[in-house]
C-alpha cells in the first residue's frame, strides 16, 4: 500500500491507521501491530526443552534473558519437522520478540517481510464458520490488495495463555 | 504513589530498623543517652515528615512517642522494663501503618483509632512513674526543655488551661510541631549528626530491581567475553584487546556481586527483638551473642535465610535452651546462652545457630518419630545417632511435647532445610546431650552464579548443579551390558557393593519413554537393548535421596549464570533455569530433587539413602577414605575429606615463584607439591596436560601433582607388628600399604624459606613405613 493511497484513506474517513510487520509461515501472511513488537531475531535455532508442551519451540537467548518461544507453525497444525529458514538450515527461523500483559516471549515464523501501514476500515473480525482453535489465536483480518492480512495479537499467544488453555 | 511517599515509607523503615536495634541494646544500657538520640531522632524524624504529608495517625503515635523519648533523653526519667515495651509497641504500631500506607497509599482508619488512643494513653501513663514530684519534674521538662525558652513559651500560651502535659490529642499540632522541632534542633547540634553526614555522603540508596538488572547486563557481558576469547585466540591483533576485555569483565563481575552483598547484621539486628519477647513469653533467661556481623552476603540470599534462621532461633529457644530452675539444678548458669555466627568459608558462608541448652535426646527423636508413623520401628532400631538427628528435618517431625505458640506444629525444621536448599545451601545439625544443639546454615556466596558440571544427552547440554553432585562413575562400551543390572525392570549399579538406583535422563526427559515401560507388558527391557556406547552415571545426592543419573556425555565443569525460565517451563518441575554456555549454546539446569521424585526415588530411596550412609559409616569406623593417586611410580593416598577437586590443566599454566611451581586458580594461589618428578617429565611437551589434586590443609588450599587419580577407597589402620601402636602416616588401600600425603608438610607462600629444600613427603613416609611394617 503506497504511502499515497494511505493519505486518501484517511481523507475520506476518520479510520486510524496502523503499522503491521508482516510475516509467513507456510503459505499464509500474518500480521502483528509493530508497537508490540520488542526486536527481529533472525535465522535463530532455539534449544529444545524436552517434556515441554508441544507448542513451545524451545529456548532462546535475548538480551542476557532466556526466552520461551511459540512456535505458530505448531499452532497452526503445519509440520514442523519440513520448515527451514531462509539459508536453508533445518531448525532455524526468524523470531519475533513479542511483549505481552504476561512478559516478554518469542515468536517462531517461517520468514519476516516488509511493515506494512493498513487501515482499521479494512479490519473484520474473525468469521463466525473459523475453526474455534484458531478463532481462539487469531484477532481478525485486513482486507488488503494482495489477499488476506491475519492479525495476531499477542496476548493470545502468550505461552502462559496457550498453556492453561490446552489444560 | 508519589516519590516523596515512596521516599518517606523507605526512610521511615529504615529509621525504624534503627530503633529497634536502639531498643534492644538500651534495655542492657539504659543510661546511654547515645541510644536514646538515636530512637528519638528516628521517631521524631518520622514525626516530622507525617505532618508533612498529611498522615495524622502516624504523626499522633509519633508525637506520643516523642514526648516520652524527650524525657528519656533528658534524663527524666530513666528506660525500664515497662516503657522499653512500651517503645516497641509503638514501633509496631508505627510499623503497621507504614505497611498500610505501602499498599493502600493511605493511613487506614478507625478500626484502628481505639488502639492507637489505647497506645498514647498508655505511652503518657509512662511518663508518670510512680512519684508525684518526678511527674512534675517531668512535666515542666516536656513543656519547657531548657534553653529552648522563647520557642516553648509558645504551646503553653496557646492552651493556657491545657494540662501541662502536651496532649497529643488535643493540642494544636503545628504548635507541637514547632516545639519538636526546636526540640530536634539540639540532637542534631551534637555529636549523632557529623557521623550520619559522613555515611551519608559516601553511600547511595539504589533500587533492587535495578541493580538485579545489572547482574544480568554482567552475566550477559560475560558471556560474550566468553565468546569473543574463543574467537579471538587465533588472532594475535585481538589477543591484547580480549585480554583486557577479560580483565575488565572480570572486575565489573566482581563489583556488581560486591554492590549486591549486604552484611549479615541486617537480618542478625532482628534477634534481640525476637529473643527479647520469645523468652519473655517462655519464661527462659537467655543471652544472644551475635558474631561476624560484618560477614556479607548477597541481598536476595539474605532474605531467604531471614525465615529459616527465625524458626532456628525460635526451636533453640522453645526446644533447646531449658528453664532456668532446671538450668540451675544442672549445674548450668541459669541464663543460656544463644550464639549467632556468620563465617566466610571459601565459597560459602556459614551461619551457625547454637545454644547451650538440653541438645537433642536421640531417643525421644527416635520415639517421636515412630510414634509419628515416620519410620518403622524396625529402621529406628538400625539407625545411628547420626541418622537419628536427621529425622528431625521430615516433614511432621516435632518433639515437643504440646503444640505452642512458638513451635511444636510439626513445621519448622522441614521448612529451614527446604528454604535453605532452594537456595543451593546446606543444614548441618550437631547435638550434645546436656550440653547443646548447633545448627549450621551454608549458604552459597550468590545466587546468581552457580558452579556446574555441563552433561550431554538427547544431544543437547544440561548444566547438573555440582552442590547435589558426589562423584561421578564413568562405564567403557564393552562393561555396560555387565555393570548396569536390572531388578525387574529397574536399572541398577552397584555402587562399592551397595546398589544405586539409575535414573536414564534422556528416557526420563522423553514423552514416552526410549524402552518399552517394563511394567506395561510385563518384560523387563534386556540390558543388551542399551546401547554398546561410553555411559556416564553422576551420582546425585538430592535432599538426602541418592541415585545415579546416566548421561551420555560428560563435558568441563562451568561457572554459570542462572536465569530464569518462563512460568510455562517452569511447571515441568525438571528445570531450576537455563544458562548460556561459553560456546553461546543454551543448556537448561537440571534439577537433582525434581528428577529424583518425578523417577518414583523418592519412597525407595529415603530407604537406600540410609543404607548408603550407613555403609558409608560403617567404612568410616574401619577407617577413613583416601584417595588413591599415582604419582610417578609410587601409590600414594590423599585424604579424601581433604580433597576439594580434581583438575586436569596444561602445564603451561604452572609458573614458579622462585623454586616453588604455583598454580593461579580461580584467582588464587595454589602452591603444587611435585616430589614426584611430574614436571620434569612433561617439561619438553608443550602441549602436556597435568592433573592436580587440589586440597585443603587448615585455612589454605594446596594442589598434589600427579601422573593418575587410580581410585576412592576406604583405608584400614594398621598396627605395628606386636604392639598396640597405630602406624601413622600409612594404610591399607586395596590390600596395599600407601604412604599418607602428609598436606601439612606442603610449605606454604610466601616462601621465606626459598630454596630451603622441601622434603618429599611421599617418598618419605612410603620408605619409613615400609621400614616399620617390615
Amino acid at each position: 500500500m503506497s504511502s499515497k493511497s494511505a493519505l486518501a484513506l484517511r481523507k475520506d474517513s476518520a479510520a486510524t491507521l496502523l503499522e503491521m510487520c508482516s510475516v509467513r509461515v507456510g503459505e499464509t501472511l500474518f500480521g502483528v501491530p509493530i508497537k508490540h513488537i520488542l526486536e527481529i531475531v533472525g535465522n535463530t535455532r532455539p534449544q529444545a526443552v524436552p517434556l515441554a508442551p508441544e507448542f513451545v519451540g524451545g529456548l532462546v537467548h535475548y538480551r542476557g534473558d532466556v526466552l520461551t518461544t511459540v512456535s505458530l507453525r505448531h499452532l497452526l497444525g503445519m509440520p514442523v519437522e519440513s520448515s527451514e529458514g531462509k539459508n536453508g538450515n533445518v531448525g532455524h527461523h526468524d523470531i519475533l520478540v513479542l511483549e505481552s500483559s504476561g512478559g516478554i516471549f518469542g515468536l517462531l515464523v517461517d520468514s519476516v517481510g516488509e511493515v506494512l501501514t493498513v487501515s482499521s476500515d479494512d479490519y473484520e473480525h474473525n468469521p463466525s464458520i473459523l475453526e474455534e482453535h484458531r478463532a481462539a489465536l487469531f484477532a481478525g483480518a485486513y482486507k488488503l490488495a494482495q489477499g488476506l492480512l491475519i492479525m495476531l495479537d499477542p496476548e493470545r499467544l502468550d505461552p502462559m495463555r496457550l498453556g492453561a488453555a490446552a489444560a | 504513589m508519589d516519590e516523596l511517599t515512596r521516599e518517606f515509607l523507605i526512610e521511615s523503615q529504615e529509621g525504624l530498623d534503627r530503633m529497634e536495634r536502639c531498643l534492644t541494646d538500651l534495655e542492657e544500657r539504659p543510661q546511654d543517652t547515645e541510644l536514646l538520640s538515636e530512637i528519638f531522632r528516628s521517631v521524631h524524624t518520622i514525626k516530622g515528615t507525617t505532618g508533612f504529608l498529611g498522615f495524622k495517625r502516624l504523626e499522633k503515635l509519633a508525637h506520643a512517642g516523642e514526648n516520652l523519648l524527650g524525657l528519656l533523653r533528658d534524663g527524666k526519667l530513666s528506660a525500664n522494663e515497662a516503657i522499653i515495651t512500651g517503645l516497641l509497641q509503638l514501633m509496631d504500631a508505627l510499623r503497621g501503618i507504614l505497611r498500610i500506607i505501602e499498599s493502600h497509599n493511605h493511613e487506614g482508619e478507625a478500626a484502628d483509632a481505639q488502639g492507637d488512643a489505647a497506645l498514647i494513653a498508655r505511652l503518657n501513663e509512662l511518663q508518670h512513674p510512680v512519684k508525684a514530684t518526678i511527674t512534675v519534674a517531668a512535666v515542666t521538662e516536656a513543656a519547657a526543655p531548657p534553653g529552648e525558652v522563647p520557642t516553648q513559651l509558645a504551646p503553653p500560651a496557646a492552651h493556657p488551661s491545657a494540662p501541662a502535659i502536651p496532649d497529643p490529642e488535643t493540642a494544636p499540632a503545628p504548635a507541637a510541631r514547632a516545639a519538636a522541632i526546636s526540640d530536634a534542633s539540639k540532637p542534631a547540634a551534637d555529636d549523632g549528626k557529623p557521623k550520619v553526614a559522613a555515611a551519608a555522603d559516601s553511600t547511595l540508596r539504589v533500587d533492587v530491581a535495578l541493580l538485579n538488572r545489572m547482574m544480568n547486563l554482567v552475566g550477559e557481558l560475560v558471556l560474550t567475553r566468553n565468546q569473543i576469547l574463543q574467537a579471538t585466540a587465533a588472532n594475535p591483533n585481538f589477543t591484547l584487546l580480549s585480554r583486557r576485555l577479560d580483565m575488565v569483565t572480570a572486575d565489573l563481575r566482581e563489583s556488581v556481586m560486591k554492590a549486591r552483598m549486604q552484611p549479615v547484621s541486617n537480618v542478625f539486628s532482628k534477634f534481640p527483638r525476637i529473643i527479647r519477647d520469645l523468652s519473655q513469653m517462655l519464661h527462659r533467661r537467655v543471652r544472644l551473642v551475635l558474631e561476624g556481623q560484618e560477614t556479607e552476603l548477597d541481598k536476595s540470599l539474605l532474605e531467604a535465610i531471614k525465615d529459616p534462621l527465625t524458626h532456628a532461633v525460635r526451636n533453640s529457644l522453645d526446644h533447646g535452651i531449658e528453664m532456668p530452675d532446671v538450668r540451675a539444678a544442672a549445674g548450668k548458669d541459669p541464663e543460656g546462652t544463644l550464639k549467632l555466627r556468620a563465617y566466610q568459608e571459601s565459597s560459602h558462608v556459614i551461619i551457625e545457630v547454637s545454644d547451650d541448652g538440653a541438645g537433642i535426646g536421640v531417643e525421644r527423636v527416635r520415639n517421636k518419630a515412630i510414634e509419628r508413623g515416620l519410620i518403622t520401628p524396625e529402621r529406628a532400631a538400625q539407625l545411628g545417632e547420626r541418622e537419628l538427628l536427621q529425622l528431625i528435618f521430615l516433614p511432621g517431625f516435632s518433639t515437643a511435647e504440646a503444640v505452642t505458640n512458638v513451635s511444636g506444629r510439626g513445621v519448622g525444621m522441614d521448612v529451614v532445610r527446604t528454604n535453605v536448599e532452594k537456595i543451593g545451601g546446606k543444614v548441618e545439625i550437631e547435638s550434645r546431650p546436656g550440653k547443646g544443639t548447633t545448627l549450621r546454615l551454608r549458604i552459597p556466596l550468590t545466587l546468581a552464579i552457580i558452579p556446574a558440571l555441563i552433561v550431554r544427552s538427547l544431544d543437547q547440554s544440561f548444566a547438573l548443579p555440582q552442590g547435589a553432585l558426589s562423584e561421578l562413575v564413568h562405564i567403557p562400551p564393552d562393561r555396560v551390558a555387565s555393570a548396569i543390572e536390572w531388578m525387574q525392570g529397574t536399572p541398577l549399579y552397584r555402587l562399592r557393593g551397595q546398589l544405586l538406583p539409575l535414573v536414564f535422563l534422556d528416557r526420563l526427559l522423553s514423552r514416552q519413554g526410549r524402552l518399552p515401560a517394563s511394567g506395561l507388558n510385563g518384560h523387563p527391557p534386556a540390558s543388551a537393548a542399551l546401547p554398546g556406547r561410553d555411559h556416564f552415571i553422576a551420582v546425585l545426592d538430592a535432599d538426602g535421596r541418592r541415585f545415579g543419573l546416566v548421561v551420555d556425555g560428560l563435558a568441563d565443569p562451568e561457572e554459570i549464570v542462572v536465569k530464569p525460565l518462563s512460568t510455562i517451563l517452569k511447571s515441568i518441575g525438571l528445570y531450576s533455569g537455563a544458562t548460556v554456555l561459553g560456546s553461546g549454546d543454551l543448556a537448561l539446569i537440571l534439577d537433582p530433587g525434581s528428577m529424583a521424585t518425578r523417577a518414583g526415588v523418592a519412597l525407595a530411596a529415603a530407604k537406600e539413602s540410609t543404607e548408603v550412609s550407613r555403609a558409608e559409616e560403617d567404612a568410616g569406623s574401619m577407617g577413613s577414605r583416601y584417595l588413591l593417586v599415582e604419582a610417578g611410580q609410587r601409590r600414594a593416598a590423599v585424604p579424601l575429606g581433604d580433597v576439594l577437586r580434581i583438575e586436569r590443566i596444561p602445564f603451561s599454566r604452572i609458573e614458579y615463584i622462585g623454586y616453588r611451581p604455583v598454580l593461579n586458580f580461580e584467582g588464587q594461589l595454589l602452591p603444587i607439591e611435585d616430589s614426584a618428578g611430574i614436571f620434569a617429565s612433561v617439561a619438553g611437551e608443550p602441549d602436556a596436560q597435568i592433573i592436580v589434586v587440589v586440597c585443603r590443609e587448615g585455612n589454605r588450599q594446596v594442589g598434589i601433582a600427579v601422573s593418575h587419580v587410580l581410585d576412592v577407597a576406604a583405608g584400614n589402620e594398621l598396627f605395628e607388628a606386636g604392639s598396640q601402636h597405630r602406624a601413622s602416616g600409612v594404610t591399607l588401600l586395596n590390600d596395599h600399604v600407601t604412604g599418607i600425603v602428609d598436606l601439612g608438610a606442603i610449605q606454604a607462600l610466601p616462601m621465606d624459606s626459598l630454596g630451603g629444600g622441601y622434603s618429599s613427603d611421599w617418598s618419605q613416609v612410603s620408605e619409613t613405613t615400609t621400614g616399620s611394617i617390615a
